[in-house]
């Protein structure tokens, strides 16, 4: 099996999902992961394929055609082998929350520190929220902590943050249970 | 006594309702034995079901006390037959997993504190109120009674794709 990352954006409207998805069974592609949400105006779609034979962009011809004629942006990108498989993440998982009012820099300070740190973000959603006079900006992210960083590490540097960007910060510990 | 292999979805058992055990169901002891044998086994999971065993009777096994996040708020080794939760309060929402769908999380919402009637081993009818994480647990196993995986409860799906620590 080869592996491919396939990316769609474009202005929202009903049926977006169905014509990509069509294109793909036509062709034989099994998709693996998958994630797709509306951003702004715009449908977001980023999916792992796997097809048995095909090997590269070429393999897939004009079969996107139709989605670029409807305004659909497609990029596809072939995975090298291993490239599909997420790795084994070990570590202590974290949920932060960063809100306050709108202002630049939100996110690459709070995500800067976190990198320094080698804290692996794993998912984050941000959104612009409130009114147009008062916008407040949201972001929430959850990240697995290295070996030797606890959830109280994060808290502390996140409360230094806080006073610094003047937003409201709150960091939890998720625990998944096997039950 | 055994230790019984865990069944994984699809098998079709985990989607099964299971029926109420009779009064005159002479092997419920040893199927609960089973369930506990199975249950420590298992690095000593905090539960075990009937029908995750491949046996279709309202029979569970519970016992939190043994993991960090039930160790304080407990009632020790439970063993439920015919259980039915009577009271449910309050709001809770743990990220969990299943023996019998590995490597998948989910954030479940459940109630934070119920109250529960069932047999136990002995025969003898018993009302507990459970709260936290065992709440939880109990919650979640019940469910496997009614052909419920945490997969039909599941509220969020996005941060779901993280193998469970072991």
């Amino acid at each position: 099996m080869n592996h491919f990352a396939l990316t769609i954006i474009g202005r929202d409207r009903p049926g977006i999902v169905s014509q990509v998805t069509e294109i793909l069974f036509n062709h034989g592609c099994n998709i693996a992961d998958s994630s797709c949400s509306i951003l702004g105006g715009q449908f977001a779609m980023i999916l792992i394929l796997a097809h048995p034979e095909y090997t590269g962009r070429e393999s897939f011809g004009d079969a996107f055609a139709p989605l670029e004629e409807v305004e659909l942006s497609v990029f596809l990108r072939t995975l090298k082998p291993g490239g599909e498989t997420h790795p084994d993440i070990e570590g202590e998982i974290c949920m932060i929350s960063v809100y306050g009012s709108d202002k630049p820099g939100i996110v690459y300070q709070v995500t800067k520190e976190l990198g320094e740190r080698k804290v692996n973000i794993t998912d984050l959603n941000t959104k612009l929220v409130g009114s147009a006079d008062k916008p407040v900006y949201v972001m929430m992210l959850e990240a697995v902590l290295p070996a030797g960083t606890s959830v109280e590490d994060i808290e502390q540097m996140m409360k230094h943050l806080k006073q610094e960007l003047q937003v409201d910060i709150s960091v939890r510990a998720i625990t998944p249970v096997e039950l | 006594m055994a230790v019984r292999e865990i069944r994984i979805y699809p098998d079709p058992i985990l989607k099964e309702v299971c029926a109420e055990v009779e009064a005159d169901d002479h092997e419920v002891d040893a199927l609960i034995q089973d369930l506990v044998d199975t249950m420590i086994d298992a690095g000593h999971s905090v539960g075990v079901a009937a029908p995750q065993i491949g046996v279709c009777k309202r029979v569970v096994v519970v016992d939190v006390s043994n993991s960090k996040l039930g160790r304080e708020n407990n009632h020790g080794l439970l063993t439920m037959v015919n259980p039915e939760i009577i009271r449910r309060e309050g709001n809770k929402t743990m990220r969990e997993g299943c023996m019998s769908v590995p490597d998948y999380t989910g954030n479940v919402d459940r109630a934070e504190s119920i109250v529960v009637q069932f047999n136990d081993r002995d025969g003898n009818r018993q009302v507990i109120n459970a709260s936290d994480f065992e709440a939880v647990a109990i919650q979640h196993e019940l469910d496997h009674l009614d052909g419920l995986l945490f997969l039909d409860r599941v509220s969020s799906l996005k941060t779901d794709i993280f193998r469970r620590k072991k």
